[in-house]
């Protein structure tokens, strides 16, 4: 008698996680291409458009690149919490709050050399997510309150607070009435260094890097390594578990709420409620994908950017939005099934083969 | 002709850079207590592993009563009797014994009453004193090992394998464990021991067979034809086995005071109640008693791990009660806890930031750790204490028990302590591993270091220590002169029977 098993390999196979990836892929567009069949779609020509929208011109790439910037970014922030087995759910509360933070300093210092003005952004968007995400540390740090919850609630404070912003104090008095919050200055926008790439590129690939280096070769990181170990291990070498708890939900936070101040110098004409565009949650997914190694996001943040790029592209040519979705979902399902596969192996085995 | 209970047959499993097996064999007639004997790292767990359904070998023949088997999981070879006793315990702490005993196996309508009543039936048939209302979290280390055996018995497990099942009990259990043993061939079933220590296997087993470097030395044994100490050569191999030399103690000092100290566990019941002793320098001092009466909250409090309710604990004359561990260690105190893998090391990371985890505040440079000098540190331990590591930056798992101790205890006694306090240091180690850190232990004493010393090997104690305290329900119970003092009189006092001091 035989049965398929799902077994956990007893060694990793030597570039097993590319080729995965590639089976995975395959597998969703074979499936994509089954779905679109049933729907009417024309495959080669969806297919082709999700291509060319995503990867296929230096256009439509560099337009990649930008989106994956605020994943990128988002994705660091969910793996440095995680690497003390803590979950940021609120980064998009921290990208929205961050962002607004940078719109307050930009109000401050509309006339300040462009250069000196995006630095204060950035550095206020930092700071503001890292206060964002301080209460939430604090509790989890001293009194042990799941910092999933309390994370997550403040996303939709941060969404009240910009829609009163936009209402109140900040409304744009040049916007005919509408809630719409003053368009930033301009001064505040980010260079452009290829085709549609802007800047935010380059800060985001080295903040990652510059983040991977500093857990790798400092006393703080090392400290985090053990901490994220075993707190009993932790408090064995005299490392605070409450310090690190709080540091790093706090570090992710700044993270996040960067990713806020790139995004409204970036790419944002003004901060409104959809800054954050559900870059939060996905910065979970990627985190997932990049199997929670900050090293990885930035590959994966490019793979999950083209895919939504290239998603919502085919809508033009009449695919179903619900189809498009599902075929989103189902490219990402394909990857994660990769992952698996490279930790996890299908086997076909005998079970209780007798000899006489 | 009868076929043999359980034969291996030219076994090899391999791993990533290692050759856990390479063609070991083992043949074990129904009816008998059969010893797998090695030192860690000889291959005894990864052959049982395979016979047991854990791994499946990469070459070799497992027959059952003469028909070969491929088994796929562990439920697979539990289907065909083969039932195995793992060295940590699996079992849900808020389920009662019966509950534990038929998880997995039960039926979709549970009968509390009905299993608790088969439960108790098997129980009663191998002799075992078990109450199968009882929740398993109330139960001590040697009941709970009672509840495992149990789980497979009601299975009607044809072959029992038990992974080094002495670790955990008192002298006591250990021979009623014997007992059960021994009802159990009787019924015509054959169990398998996995053991390095040599007089349980003299005491347990029919026959042996010697496991070393992943093949099988010596097959089938009659424990009855061999002397220990040829068993003994047969493990090791060349190495000599000797005991520790022991020269006459000279203390000075108290290096540790301990002075009316309450610790609470972790919930909230008095794990040691208003203990005061003192260790000297150049002396050691023992702590027996029976697992879970306080030793382990004694230390943990001493080396700063959890909070002391009342008293003080003082090291070199410097009040360190509310000091965290770090302090305490730059203080002159090293701590080997009990738990190496839990809490003295962090075994998913690198050889090198495990013996860097006391000195890493003094090797920074800036915001950064000066790495050069971590792995310099590294080497000089490894070099010292004879630690056999693969490569420095590959995590700490791959290592052997006996190098995990090595590395632990070098990196506690590199900051040249004026205390030591070494919970198990020689526990689950084979025995070239034990004479090793028995050997360094003795060597700090002799160089003027207090070592206090908590184990469970009362042979280990009575040879090592120059004093014996006994712990019994949070107290210090009885203090020995271990020169004098003899395994009885401990052992009464172990058992909270006398509570008379006599040194």
């Amino acid at each position: 008698m035989k049965r398929l098993v799902l077994r956990r390999r007893e060694a990793a196979v030597r570039g097993g996680q590319p080729i995965a990836f590639v089976v995975g892929l395959v597998f969703a567009l074979v499936v994509g291409a089954a779905l679109l069949t049933i729907s009417g779609d024309p495959v080669f020509d969806t297919y082709q458009r999700m291509w060319d929208r995503s990867f296929g011109t230096a256009d439509t790439l560099s337009a990649t690149f930008n989106r994956a910037v605020p994943l990128a970014l988002a994705g660091l922030a969910v793996s440095i919490a995680a690497t003390m087995g803590l979950w940021n759910i609120g980064a998009e509360g921290q990208i929205m709050f961050g962002a607004t933070a940078a719109t307050l300093v930009g109000r401050i210092g509309a006339d300040w050399p462009s250069p000196v003005l995006i630095v204060a952004m950035l550095i206020g968007a930092a700071l503001g997510g890292a206060l964002w995400a301080l209460g939430p540390g604090l509790a989890k740090a001293e009194i042990g309150v799941s910092e999933i919850i309390t994370t997550l609630m403040l996303n939709e404070v941060a969404v009240r607070l910009i829609v009163y912003l936009q209402t109140g104090p900040w409304k744009d008095p040049d916007g005919f009435g509408f809630p719409q919050i003053t368009v930033k200055p301009e001064g505040s926008q980010l260079g452009i260094i290829w085709e549609r790439s802007h800047l935010g590129v380059l800060i985001a690939l080295a903040v990652i890097a510059g983040f991977a280096w500093f857990v790798n070769r400092s006393v703080w990181g090392y400290e985090l390594r053990i901490a994220g170990a075993s707190a009993k291990t932790a408090a064995y070498a005299g490392i605070s578990m409450r310090k690190k708890v709080l540091g790093v939900l706090v570090l992710s936070g700044a993270v996040a709420g960067f990713a806020g101040g790139v995004e409204l110098t970036g790419t944002a004409a003004r901060l409104n409620e959809n800054i954050s565009n559900g870059f939060g949650f996905a910065g979970i997914i990627v985190a997932a994908l990049a199997l929670m190694r900050p090293s990885g996001v930035a590959l994966v943040a490019v793979f999950f950017g083209a895919v939504q790029v290239g998603g919502q592209s085919i809508q033009t040519l009449g695919v179903s939005p619900a189809v498009a979705g599902i075929l989103q979902a189902l490219i990402l399902f394909g990857a994660i099934g990769a992952a698996v596969l490279s930790t996890y192996q299908v086997a076909l085995v005998e079970r209780k083969v007798v000899t006489p | 002709m009868t076929h043999p209970a359980v034969e291996l047959d030219g076994i090899w499993k391999r791993f990533p850079g290692v050759i856990a097996n390479a063609g070991a064999g083992l043949t074990v007639r129904p009816g008998t207590v059969h010893a797998v004997l090695g030192e860690n790292g000889a291959g005894k767990t990864t052959l049982m592993n395979c016979l047991a359904g854990v791994y499946r070998p990469d070459e070799g023949h497992v027959r059952i009563d003469g028909r070969t088997m491929i088994f796929a999981s562990p439920a697979d070879a539990l289907a065909a009797g083969i039932g195995m006793v793992h060295q940590e315990f699996r079992l849900v702490p808020t389920f009662t014994v019966a509950e534990n005993v038929v998880l997995g196996a039960a039926p979709r309508v549970l009968d509390t009453a009905e299993i608790e009543r088969q439960v108790g039936e098997v129980a009663a048939r191998f002799g075992f004193q078990v109450e199968p209302d009882r929740p398993v979290w109330q139960l001590s280390m040697g009941e709970r090992q009672r509840v495992e055996i149990l789980k497979a018995l009601w299975r009607d497990a044809r072959v029992l394998i038990l992974d080094e099942p002495t670790a955990v009990l008192t002298p006591q259990e250990a021979v009623e464990l014997g007992d059960v043993l021994r009802r159990m061939v009787a019924d015509g079933r054959s169990v398998i021991f996995i053991s390095h220590k040599l007089d349980e296997v003299v005491s347990f087993c029919d026959e042996a067979t010697v496991l070393r470097g992943g093949e099988t030395v010596a097959a089938s044994v009659p424990v009855a034809d061999v002397d220990a100490s040829e068993l003994a050569r047969l493990m090791v191999g060349d190495v000599a086995v000797e005991a520790v030399p022991i020269a006459v103690a000279m203390p000075g000092d108290p290096a540790l005071t301990v002075d009316n100290l309450s610790v609470r566990d972790a919930r909230g019941l008095v794990a040691v109640d208003g203990v005061s002793f003192d260790v000297r320098s150049g002396e050691i001092v023992g702590i027996a008693g029976v697992a879970g009466n306080g030793q382990r909250a004694l230390t943990d409090a001493i080396a700063g791990l959890e909070p002391v309710e009342a008293g003080t604990v003082t090291v070199m004359r410097t009040d360190v009660t509310n000091a965290p561990p770090q302090r305490r260690f730059a203080a002159g105190l090293a701590y080997v806890p009990e738990d190496r893998l839990g809490v003295g090391l962090a075994p998913k990371l690198p050889v090198t930031e495990n013996a860097v985890m006391r000195e890493f505040r003094t090797l920074r440079r800036g915001p950064l750790l000066n790495w050069a000098s971590a792995r310099a540190f590294c080497d000089r331990i490894v070099e010292r204490f004879e630690v056999k590591i693969g490569k420095r930056d590959a995590p700490l798992a791959g290592l052997s028990g006996g190098n995990l101790q090595r590395l632990l205890l070098g990196r506690e006694l590199s900051g040249k302590p004026d205390v030591v306090v070494a919970s198990q240091p020689t526990r689950g180690l084979d025995v070239a591993g034990v004479r090793a850190i028995q050997r360094l232990i003795v060597q700090q004493r002799d160089e003027g270091t207090g070592v206090l010393m908590v184990s469970e090997d009362l042979d280990e104690l009575l040879s090592l220590a120059d004093r014996i305290l006994v712990m019994n329900a949070g107290r210090i119970v009885g203090e020995f002169n271990a020169r004098e003092a003899t395994r009885t009189q401990i052992g009464e006092a172990m058992m909270g029977t006398t509570a008379e001091a006599s040194a």
